[in-house]
């Protein structure tokens, strides 16, 4: 909802409103209306526009028959919204004077617009602005403009000759944090994960339960956990996890490597994870996850570079916005790991994210699974005995497993064979733990 | 199932349709046992091996292998994600099991396997088959809670669908019933009451509560109860009320019993409360509900047997220690020091233009200046116009003022008096007395009107305003006879006082009395008579309305009379005064000129404070009707949207909603109403979003929308000193300061924002917002109808229906007294209220708070609670008066 659409329900009114009509006041020129009272400061999200819009919240979160009356009351109410406004539209469609209104706007807004960004605010009237290229300019701001969400630094358009503020560029989510947003479900599900019952079930109860059901902790009377730290050796599964929460979950989910939090500029970093959560917020119910949060967790030593600095900042703030001091209710986060022990201890203090899920390397029962599951689509000769694999004494981690699974299909091809034999396994085998062992130098992989 | 998560449609969810339910079975089948856990295994089998032993010939056998069956499930630990193992290895046995049961041959162990049977279908019935209910009344009865909670709570929806299935088929239910008694005394006994009230609310029988509830659970009972009521339809919310009423008797919770009796506005419940209780400490303090409430109500020796007792009891009723301690609170807060008009308007801040345009109009100033002084001072005995000693020399000596108002003006001029002495009876009567001797038929009438004020809520054996003002009603002058009649009404609002209907009564059928006279006749006996249903009274009012010519029909003061009406049935739907009913059908014989209009009036009145959606439905419904000229009925159904949904917070967050939508599309007769309906949704309850809305319409370009917008501001800010509105207003003084008509709005309103500098509220809601003042809410309704012609009743000569105000006027505070009804400070608590309705444990009921020491002040939405064990409250709700005892437990460290 750009501001093409003249007059916001809640706050700016018909352009023209301020205005006052000639008559009785005829010898006073033009003077500006009462100033909105919080002009330039832009309100939260729920003054907005859509603060109209927004419901009230319906207490107790039990599933009862209170709950059930209330949420039926504000169902009839909007019903009755909706029969109302539909009789309107009916009786006298407000299409025509909104388009004749907005042609009006169209034309005080002349075209092109230009795109710059608002420096100061002066009065309510008038502004500092400066364009992408050149000097800043002095200049008025239009009376249609929805003063009260300008804010210093915002984008803007100008008219392009006399530069007056004529709206204002509202998709104001980082790109940055777009792109986070997994639109499309991973196609790992539970089922593709060996073993790991407790992790999952931890996790359930952890990070579902409390958005599908915020009643089971309420009636304990205990805050639901915020969020979660998956930990341990890499290729256990973690990231399988998470991404096969995501793909059950109906919440959005927002996913972020923990490296993609450093950021070139100074201060970008935490300005990314702040609105990495607000964004969360706006789209709530929601899960955050935070991949290799190493990047930027690691115990805070005195900083030596800048750079380090920087990172240190990132952290700090992602702390603020775990210790949520906006609440935020409906926004769950999930950390990855493989090096906890270097984490900042202060990341992991109960009351941010005090829950801990370790991953160990996967027994014998796990392994078996995970053996099925990464070979249960591949054609295998009958000669294949996996149990021989599976009760090795050599550590394999799930993900060497997989290595392992496709490394053999990998040699049946090689050897344009149609099925995959148990020396292509042995052989796989021995070449993922050859290149486990030594052909990877220790401190890179640990 | 819970409300569907998933808002952000398009979002994550794309493919997460696959849940988990569906990769369980097809992972599962796939790999069979073989992913089961060695325990896991050997568990399926030894089910396994149950099941067949279960269908084997020895009855032995069976009985050992029911009875492991039974063990395992009762020990099986569930997690709330996922099904507990032995149901799930069950499960594909369900429908042996089922078939063997039908060939079985009654026995013990029949109703053995129906156990079992039951519990596995908690899992394996299909929806609607009820097949756990039906295998449980086949049973063998023993303990319900054995199987868990969730068994439980299955079973209860069953029972709720088999009862209402049994109810159309006129079945018997009494086995259903036996097993109601067992998962009610189950859920009362593990904190779950809303589960067995919702369960008895099913099948209809909340008596069987009473007995279940016990010293622990009956607080969190009766609130889910009392919670329920608002929203559930009529007449069930009174059933439940009726519950609850009883409960807090039994407990005896008696001040929690008294409010439940004032909703249903049950005397005979109140004189329960009072005649169940003997102690009489308590019972002055159910005198101090009472009287904050508003009603008229009269002691006898059965209610309290000691004369001189009852004395001390009804004066308490009647108010008359209220000025009292008003001023100790004004003390308390050190704003003893009256304030003039200019303290309020603050002209100093605004840029020098403003004060330079006060010359206009001096008289409309001045009468502004007399009301905004009247707000202010209100109740405090001293101002710095109209109580200077008129002695002093000339500077701003009381008789000086009042001659600085014309005419009419000097009516409200001299009333004013009357406000700012209001609840002081004995002074107030002695100061005003100067004015009866005035030659000026003007002054008389605003003499005669301040009487009433000052009697507003305070009832005295003597009666003085009655004494004072009876023999006025019938003079020649009008004015005079519009001052002694509203003074009356204002004095006995609620009384129901029958002398006054003798009195007052012909004077609608007076063919000599002027419209005004019947005007201001009809709206006080709709005050004294509020919410009576009183025919005798209606009968009048009708034959008045009917009497009226076209021409008079179309005057603004017209409107006072519909609403004269309503006012009678303020409040009683028609389930609970069936007059209502009749009185709407003979309205459907009046002039279609006044016809809707009273046909809204007293629909809104009617339904004010129910919440009931269906009326708003159709009063939003009369709303979006295109009108011909000439019709006003839209105003009051406007109005009426708020009153109806001002009962419950999400009706009127909800309402306000609508309001918008008015807004957008509704015509200007509409758009007027708006603001108003707004400001008695919010009423001394400035909402930011409101405040807004109504700042934006107070420069609307229509003057009278944006007159309602700016009186509204004061409506919603009344009695706050909220510094938003106070420089909203201020602004607005000198964006109008060449209008004088929306100045005086101004003006009128930044009076209302300092109401009592403060202290005061118009709220009509009280004790948690739980109770609603008749007599406060007729008071708002009327000024508010007077509002929709702002031009013709309050910029013309009837300024003086602001003073209807007054009926809602209470102090905002909590004011703690010892038992020998003295003042004692002690720390509080105060913080905004939570919602702990249907919450386990003793979640906390405020949050945010900071400790005062009493008396303080209560602001829309606070909740206090004593910071001291040393005390007892004799009331769970700290408002108003509150009588402390020493709690005998408490000791010093
Ligand atoms: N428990 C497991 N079940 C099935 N596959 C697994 C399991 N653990 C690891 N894998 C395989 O290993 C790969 C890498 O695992 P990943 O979750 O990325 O490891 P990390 O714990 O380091 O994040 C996954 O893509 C998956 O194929
Ligand atoms: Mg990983």
């Amino acid at each position: 909802m750009g501001q093409g659409t003249p007059g916001g329900l809640n706050r700016q009114g018909l352009p023209g409103d301020r205005k006052p009509d000639g008559s009785g006041k005829k010898e006073k020129k033009f003077e500006p209306a009462a100033p909105p009272a919080r002009v330039g400061r832009k309100q939260r999200k729920q003054k907005g526009p859509e603060a109209a819009a927004r419901l009230p919240t319906v207490t107790p979160l039990t599933k009862c028959k209170l709950r059930l009356l209330k949420l039926e009351r504000i169902k009839d109410y909007l019903l009755m919204e909706e029969e109302f406004v539909a009789n309107q539209e009916r009786l006298k469609p407000q299409e025509e004077k909104a388009e004749e209104d907005r042609s009006k706007v169209d034309d005080l807004r002349g075209s092109p617009m230009s795109v710059g960004n608002l420096e100061e605010l002066i009065d309510e009237n008038h502004a500092i602005v400066s364009s992408s290229v050149g000097p800043e300019y002095y200049v008025g701001i239009l009376s249609f403009v929805d003063k009260d969400q300008l804010e210093p630094g915002c984008a803007i358009l100008m008219h392009n000759k006399v530069l007056s503020v004529v709206g204002l560029l509202q998709d104001e989510v980082d790109p940055m944090v777009s792109v986070m947003k997994v639109e499309k479900a991973p196609l790992e599900s539970y089922a593709d994960i060996g073993g790991l019952d407790a992790q999952i079930q931890e996790i359930k109860e952890a990070v579902e339960l409390p958005l599908t059901h915020p009643e089971l902790y309420e009636d304990i009377g205990i805050k639901p956990p915020k969020g979660v730290i998956l930990y341990g050796e890499p290729g256990t599964g973690k990231t399988l996890l998470a991404k096969a929460v995501a793909n059950s979950t109906s919440a959005t989910f927002l996913r972020v490597v923990g490296s993609e939090l450093i950021q070139k500029y100074l201060g970008d970093g935490p300005k990314l994870v702040r609105e990495l959560f607000r964004v969360a917020d706006d789209l709530s119910p929601s899960i955050v996850f935070i991949d290799e949060i190493d990047a930027v967790g690691t115990k805070r030593y005195d900083a030596h570079s800048g750079g380090e600095r920087e990172i240190q900042r990132t952290m700090l703030e992602l702390l603020n916005q775990l210790d949520g001091f906006d609440s935020r209710g409906d926004v769950k986060v999930i950390l990855a790991t493989n090096r906890i022990e270097s984490l900042d201890p202060a990341l992991l203090r109960p009351g941010r994210i005090d829950r801990k899920i370790e991953f160990p390397l996967p027994d014998i029962k796990t392994r078996r699974r995970i053996f099925q599951i990464h070979t249960s689509r591949m054609t295998l000769a009958d000669d294949v005995n996996l149990e021989e694999f599976v009760m090795t004494k050599d550590e394999f981690s799930g993900a060497d497993i997989k290595a392992i699974c496709t490394e053999a299909g990998l040699l049946a091809l090689r050897e344009r064979r149609m099925k995959v034999t148990h020396a292509d396994f042995k052989k796989a085998k021995d070449k993922v733990m050859f290149k486990k062992k030594e052909g990877v130098p220790e401190g890179l992989y640990m | 199932m819970a409300p569907d998560p998933n808002r952000t449609a398009g979002g994550a969810s794309g493919s997460g349709t696959t849940k988990e339910g569906k990769d369980d079975t097809v992972a599962k089948k796939k790999v069979e046992n073989e992913d089961l856990s060695d325990e896991d295994l050997a568990l399926k089998q030894q089910l396994e091996l149950y099941v067949e032993r279960v269908q084997d010939p020895d009855p032995s056998l069976q009985k050992v292998a029911l009875e492991s069956m039974r063990q395992e499930i009762r020990t099986s630990t569930s997690s709330m994600t996922s099904v507990p193992k032995p149901l799930k290895f069950l499960r594909p046995h369900y429908g042996t099991l089922k078939a063997y049961y039908e060939t079985m041959s009654e026995s013990d162990l029949k109703k053995y396997l129906a156990d079992i049977l039951s519990v596995l279908a908690l899992t394996m019935s299909a929806e609607g088959e009820r097949e756990s209910l039906k295998y449980r009344l086949l049973g063998s009865d023993g303990d319900i809670g054995s199987w868990g909670h969730e068994y439980v709570r299955n079973l209860a929806g069953e029972i709720s669908q088999e009862y209402a299935k049994r109810q159309s088929e006129e079945a018997p239910i009494d086995d259903l019933m036996e097993l109601v008694q067992q998962i009610v005394a189950f859920h009362m006994k593990h904190n779950a009451e809303p589960e067995a009230v919702d369960l008895l609310m099913e099948v209809e029988d909340l008596d069987m509560l009473v007995e279940h509830v016990d010293k622990t659970n009956f607080k969190r009972t009766c609130l889910y109860l009392t919670s329920s009521a608002r929203y559930l339809p009529g007449p069930d919310d009174m059933l439940v009320l009726d519950i609850a009423y009883l409960i807090y008797l039994k407990f005896e919770e008696y001040p929690n019993a008294l409010q439940i009796a004032l909703f249903l506005d049950n005397l005979q419940y109140v004189r329960q409360v009072f005649t169940s209780c003997d102690d009489l400490l308590r019972k002055k303090q159910f005198c101090y509900i009472l009287a904050r409430h508003g009603i008229t109500f009269e002691l006898d020796e059965e209610m309290v047997a000691d004369d001189d007792d009852r004395e001390v009891l009804q004066d308490i009723i009647n108010n008359s220690k209220l000025s009292e301690g008003y001023l100790t609170l004004a003390r308390d807060i050190e704003v003893m020091e009256p304030k003039s008009p200019e303290d309020i308007y603050k002209a100093h801040l605004l840029d020098g233009r403003a004060s330079s345009g006060a010359s206009v109009d001096s008289a409309r100033q001045n009468l502004a200046a007399t009301f905004v002084n009247a707000f202010v001072n209100a109740g405090f005995g001293q101002d710095k116009l109209m109580t200077v000693p008129s002695d002093s020399s000339s500077g701003g000596s009381s008789g000086n003022w009042l001659f600085k108002n014309k005419e009419h003006g000097k009516t409200s001029a001299a009333a004013s008096l009357g406000m700012i002495l209001l609840w002081d009876v004995d002074s107030g009567l002695a100061q005003i007395d100067k004015y009866f001797h005035s030659n000026d038929n003007h002054v008389i009438a605003g003499a005669l009107l301040g009487v009433g004020i000052v009697n507003c809520g305070i009832k005295n054996d003597c009666d003085p305003a009655m004494a004072l003002l009876g023999d006025y009603t019938d003079k020649e002058d009008s004015s005079i006879r519009i001052g002694a009649i509203m003074g009356l009404g204002i004095a006995y609002a609620g009384s129901q006082n029958e002398q006054l209907r003798y009195k007052l009564a012909p004077i609608l059928n007076d063919a000599k009395a002027s419209l005004d006279v019947i005007a201001f006749t009809a709206i006080s006996l709709g005050l004294i008579y509020v919410g009576s249903c009183n025919e005798e009274v209606a009968q009048a009012i009708i034959f008045a309305l009917m009497d009226r010519s076209e021409a008079e029909l179309a005057e603004p003061l017209t409107r006072l009379l519909p609403l004269g009406l309503g006012l009678l049935y303020l409040g009683k739907q028609v389930y609970r005064c069936e007059s209502v009913e009749a009185t709407a059908e003979v309205s459907k014989t009046f002039n279609e000129k006044i016809r809707k209009y009273c046909d809204m009036t007293l629909l809104s009145c009617a339904y004010a404070g129910t919440g009931n959606v269906l009326k708003v439905q159709n009063l939003l419904g009369h709303c979006s009707q295109h009108l011909d000229k000439g019709e006003m009925h839209q105003g009051p159904a406007v109005i009426g949207i708020a009153m109806v949904a001002m009962a419950e917070e999400l009706g009127l967050e909800m309402a306000i909603r609508s309001l918008e939508h008015l807004l957008q599309y509704g015509e200007q007769n509409i758009r007027r109403a708006v603001p108003l309906a707004l400001g008695l949704l919010c009423i001394s309850n400035p909402k930011v979003n409101v405040m807004d809305t109504l700042s934006r319409l107070s420069h609307d370009t229509d003057s009278e929308v944006a007159m309602a917008a700016v009186i509204s501001l004061g409506l919603i800010g009344a009695g706050t000193n909220n510094a938003r509105i106070a420089g909203m207003l201020r602004n607005l003084s000198s964006y109008y300061y060449k209008d004088t008509s929306l100045l005086f709005c101004v003006r009128i309103a930044q009076g209302l924002v300092h109401l009592g500098k403060g202290l005061l509220t118009l709220n009509p809601y009280h004790s948690d917002r739980f109770l609603l003042s008749p007599t406060a809410l007729a008071g708002l309704v009327t000024m508010l109808h007077a509002c929709l012609d702002m031009k013709a009743i309050v910029l013309g000569k009837y300024h003086y229906v602001l003073y209807f105000l007054v009926l809602a006027m209470q102090p905002r505070m909590l004011m703690t007294v010892d038992d020998s009804l003295k003042t004692l400070p002690v720390p509080v608590r105060v913080g905004q209220a939570v919602d702990v309705v249907g919450q386990a444990g003793r979640p906390k009921t405020i949050t945010g708070f900071q400790t005062h020491s009493t008396p303080v002040l209560l602001a829309a939405g606070d909740r206090a609670e004593l910071a001291t064990e040393k005390y007892i409250p004799l009331s769970p709700i700290l408002e108003g008066f509150v009588i402390l005892k020493e709690n005998p437990e408490y000791r010093e460290d």
